[in-house]
């Protein structure tokens, strides 16, 4: 258990470790542990590439496809998993055949598609093609997470009055919470670390997330690592922060969700 | 168990349920209409960008046919199946050992947690870049065909068990505790406990894990392009890697787009087994 | 019996106004903006990272200041090469407007050029005479001209001047010099390079190709796998076998190479000038006025050889602009330009008459002279759209002789046939195809 958090963290801490060494001692072997560490790096991170602004980019991008999946999937899980009606298969198929493509062949006419709807460059531009990418690792989940809340709550609240969408929106909703924080993260994390679409979809660094500003630090033959290190540090402590704040949460949600059946 | 609605009723419902499944269709038809039709449109065409003069020439099946002949396919392909098995049931049983780490309460949980959670929390290309570092200065890794595979499973399960870990352990925590006590009581030893208690319970958590992680599996991309670049030479190349030097090298499109209709098939023979072997009614209501 | 409460309906309305107005402000605010009346404006898309960026912004405010009419702006992309072209194609193919000039890798000018996705500059008459000879060859297509040449790199042998007297002239010379070099220990390595499988390996090759006087494609004929080649790819895999080269440099690209012989641990490396002036800088170089640069060695029947590689500027044909184009592009290949290029980043020019200047030898961290010769002994990869699959099958074949899976006579011979295979069956191969 101990050598298994070892082996996870130990790449991390090489991360760490990198990113505060000097530039020279980088190569080949680099030490252990920099003496002394320096935070060149992180300097330059914020001084010449201005990297606060890929930040604020992909803070943007991955807040709303998250907020948007969560919504828009929780309405679709929930009509699979509740109400009768035809072409459930349909959907259930059609939700999972999109994310059976493979990136790199979509890429082509998204882009075109893209281009002819002028989100090019662009927030919106990204948020779309992510939303349909995430929706069903999140529709699934949250079936499974709705299948097995006891359909009582519904039938209570609908015979006190309550139409079926009030019922799901003011029961329904609250008690799965952790369901829909756990799809929260993972849609997050997606969008976060998504690449191809980033650097095909964006022109400029006021649209370009992070992985793209991370790929764009290579020269042509050179890669900067201290500050690709130190870059991936930072990018990574927002989801982390994220991850620990609602890591309970997140193993409630998943719990009795897609994982009962 | 309600009663049998009424007529009207179940029309309201369905009007309902279309209406809120509408959102998420009309966003996936929206975006993924276009391109998926475009791309086996593509495939059905001989279109090569680089010599435009030979036109757009529909040609059937005929980029299908050349694919299949592709020596160089069939080894992308075996790579990608290799790696998938490979790195998926590695994933599985260290994510099933993690999993049941976590289950127990103790001290600091919180903490292991969220750091087993933070490789995954990292972008693909930068822990790539990560593990090409600590690999580079190695001898005699990254040079060989058949130890390059090393970094690459490695370097994917490291980021990937976490997630399989993550929905193990819900599936675990979902196990009604009472069914340990009576294996305990009748005498079973914590690996019969494991074998005839947790597993069978834990199968519908397997089969989402297995679903989710083949399919991402099966489209590695940024990780071997940064890791290995597909070497040394073809070694360790995916089929996505190989659709990507087609389509964007090479300029091929519609031999590239074939390629990835004929990825599309696998990946969804394969998820279908899946759901045929482990699952049952994922679309039944349950009453 | 659960009890449940109802919240206001006015709760719910508010959220659903805050939704829609977030969603139509992100729509607003995001979508791209388009370029109103006013001076023209033209988009440069190229290196901009670091030193070349504040050449290139510099040069380009100077060329704003003389021009007011047109304005250049600069749009970053990145400078691996694989993902600059990816980009590129996706735009071309999807006939975008701007980019208005393309920065172009080497290899890129015929598959750019036969997909008519960049003008040929021919109607603006450019001084064609002006140019090494070799970088207008390599950025001709069916005989006419479609991207200038705009900073050339040449691959160059770097010599330990504290272990050696001169440079080896030959190959055998070569392999005697590292051999007594590394007999005793340090360095470690005789000579290093680029030997991983990309494009890298096939400019190394190229370049014992020619010294041994071999060609990869002549008049649309594949020769590659001829005598000279199968003595070229035989030298280089023996270095590899006897340890003059180490093996892990089959997954070694430009850097890695370079830190080796920065740090003293190689008697011989083969790389581009851009490590020059790096291993210069005493604070971080171990070798810094201790290695000198010269052309490739060769053998009888051969010459020294240089692969050509480098940038040229390029006009995107669907741009509206394609005159205001013209002047940048020819404002930025100046003599002056070039030269104050080669000042601050080091970057060989592609015009003749700069070698003349004086100022370049102040310019330049290694003598003008040198670098000239090597520039005239560059080659360039075969001119052919199919370039990069060309390169790709060739790479493969290469980089298992090298690691020993083949014989290089099988390996090259493996390689033809397939690369001609490809030729004749895109109808390119036996017409007049550019290339040695």
């Amino acid at each position: 258990m101990a050598a298994l958090v070892v082996a996870a963290a130990f790449p991390f801490y090489r991360a760490i470790a990198g990113s505060l060494t000097p530039e020279e001692q980088l190569f080949g072997g680099a030490p252990l542990w920099p003496s002394p560490p320096v935070l060149d790096h992180y300097r330059a991170l914020f001084t010449e590439r201005a990297f606060w602004l890929p930040i604020r980019n992909s803070l943007i991008v991955a807040g709303t496809t998250t907020v948007l999946c969560v919504t828009i999937g929780s309405l679709c899980a929930y009509a699979l998993a509740r109400l009768q009606f035809r072409g459930k298969t349909l959907l259930l198929g059609m939700i999972l055949a999109v994310s059976m493509f493979p990136q790199i062949a979509i890429v082509s006419p998204l882009f075109l598609l893209l281009r002819s709807l002028r989100l090019i460059d662009s927030y919106p531009g990204l948020v779309l093609p992510y939303l349909t990418f995430a929706m069903p690792l999140a529709v699934w989940l949250l079936v499974g997470y709705f299948r097995q809340l006891p359909a009582e709550l519904e039938e209570a609240a609908m015979v006190d009055g309550a139409s079926r969408l009030r019922a799901f929106r003011e029961v329904i909703v609250p008690l799965a919470l952790p369901g829909l924080a756990a799809t929260g993260i993972l849609t997050f994390v997606y969008s976060w670390n998504e690449f191809l679409f980033a650097l095909s979809f964006t022109l400029g660094p006021e649209r370009q997330t992070v992985p793209v500003a991370i790929a764009l630090f290579r020269g042509q033959y050179q890669v900067p690592w201290g500050q690709v290190l130190a870059a991936a540090i930072v990018a990574t402590a927002p989801v982390a922060v994220l991850v620990l704040a609602f890591q309970r949460r997140i193993v409630q949600g998943l719990t009795a969700g897609a994982v009962k059946g | 168990m309600p009663a049998a609605k009424p007529r009207g009723a179940e029309q309201r419902e369905a009007r309902l349920a279309y209406g809120m499944i509408a959102p998420a269709v009309a966003t996936i038809l929206l975006i993924a209409l276009f391109p998926l039709s475009w791309t086996v449109w593509e495939s059905l065409h001989l279109h090569d960008l680089r010599m435009p003069w030979l036109g757009q020439p529909f040609i059937g099946l005929e980029n299908y046919l050349e694919v299949l002949g592709d020596g160089r396919f069939w080894g992308a392909m075996a790579h990608t199946l290799w790696f998938a098995a490979a790195s998926v049931s590695l994933e599985l049983v260290l994510g099933c050992v993690l999993a049941l780490a976590m289950n127990r309460t103790f001290r600091g949980r919180a903490l292991v947690r969220a750091s087993i959670l933070i490789p995954w929390a990292i972008p693909t290309v930068v822990g790539a870049l990560v593990w090409r570092f600590m690999f580079e200065g190695l001898e005699g890794w990254l040079t060989d065909d058949l130890r390059a595979w090393v970094p690459v499973i490695l370097a994917d399960t490291w980021k990937e068990t976490p997630f399989v870990a993550l929905l193990l352990l819900a599936g675990l925590q979902g196990i009604d505790p009472s069914l340990y006590e009576a294996a305990r009581i009748d005498g079973a030893s914590p690996w019969r406990q494991f074998r005839y208690v947790t597993l069978p319970l834990l199968v519908p958590a397997i089969l989402v894990a297995l679903i989710f992680r083949t399919m991402n599996a099966f489209r590695v991309f940024d990780l071997i392009y940064v890791l290995t670049s597909g070497g040394p030479g073809t070694a360790t190349e995916p089929i996505s890697l190989y659709t990507f030097n087609s389509l964007m090298h090479n300029l091929r499109f519609g031999y590239g787009s074939a390629l990835s209709v004929l990825v599309f098939l696998v990946t969804f023979a394969l998820a279908l087994g899946y759901i045929r072997l482990l699952g049952r009614g994922l679309t039944e209501t349950r009453q | 019996m659960v009890r449940l409460g109802f919240q206001e309906d006015g709760v719910n309305r508010k959220l659903g106004w805050c939704a829609t107005s977030w969603l139509a402000l992100l729509c607003t605010t995001g979508c791209g903006s388009e370029a109103v009346g006013g001076p023209t404006t033209v988009t440069v898309s190229g290196s901009v990272l670091g030193k070349e960026g504040e050449i290139l912004r510099r040069q380009l405010e100077r060329f704003d200041r003389e021009h007011p009419e047109i304005r250049v702006e600069m749009r970053p992309t990145p400078d691996a090469a694989d993902l600059r072209h990816q980009l590129y194609v996706q735009w071309l193919n999807a006939r975008a407007s701007d980019p208005d000039i393309l920065q172009v890798d080497a290899i890129w000018t015929p598959e750019f050029a036969a997909a008519g996705w960049i003008l040929p500059l021919d109607r603006y008459a450019p001084d064609t005479a002006a140019f090494f000879p070799v970088t207008i060859q390599a950025n001709r297509w069916q005989g006419e001209l479609f991207a200038l040449p705009w900073f050339v790199d040449v691959g160059m042998l770097y010599w330990r001047t504290d272990l050696f007297d001169r440079a080896p002239r030959t190959w055998e010379e070569l392999d005697r010099d590292a051999r007594r070099a590394i007999a005793g220990g340090t360095p470690r390595y005789g000579l290093v390079l680029q030997g991983a499988r990309y494009e890298g390996l096939i400019t190394v090759f190229l370049e014992y190709l020619g010294g041994f006087g071999g060609h990869i494609l002549e008049g649309g004929r594949v020769t590659v796998h001829h005598a000279p080649g199968v003595r070229a790819l035989t030298t280089m895999r023996n270095q590899f076998r006897d340890g003059i080269v180490p093996a892990r440099a089959l997954t070694w690209h430009e850097e890695e190479p370079r830190f080796a012989f920065q740090n003293g641990e190689a008697a011989f490396m083969r790389n581009w000038p851009y490590a020059v002036s790096q291993m210069q800088d005493g604070a971080r170089s171990r070798v810094a006025g201790k290695f000198a640069v010269a052309p490739m060695p060769a053998a009888p029947g051969g010459r020294p050889t240089a692969a050509f590689g480098g940038a040229q500027l390029a006009i995107n044909g669907f741009s509206p602009e394609a005159d205001a184009a013209w002047l940048v592009i020819d404002y930025l290949t100046r003599p002056e330009q070039m030269l104050e290029r080669a000042k601050l980043v080091g970057q060989f020019p592609t015009r003749t008459a700069v070698f003349d200047d004086p100022a370049l030898a102040e310019a330049l961290a290694i003598p003008p002279a040198q670098a000239r010769a090597i520039v005239e002994a560059a080659v360039p990869r075969p001119v052919t759209p199919v370039y990069t699959q060309l390169s790709e099958i060739l790479q493969i074949q290469l980089h298992r002789a090298l690691s020993r899976q083949a014989e290089p006579e099988a390996a090259l011979a493996a390689a033809a046939r397939e690369m001609q295979a490809l030729l004749d069956r895109v109808g390119l191969g036996r017409r007049q195809v550019a290339g040695r």
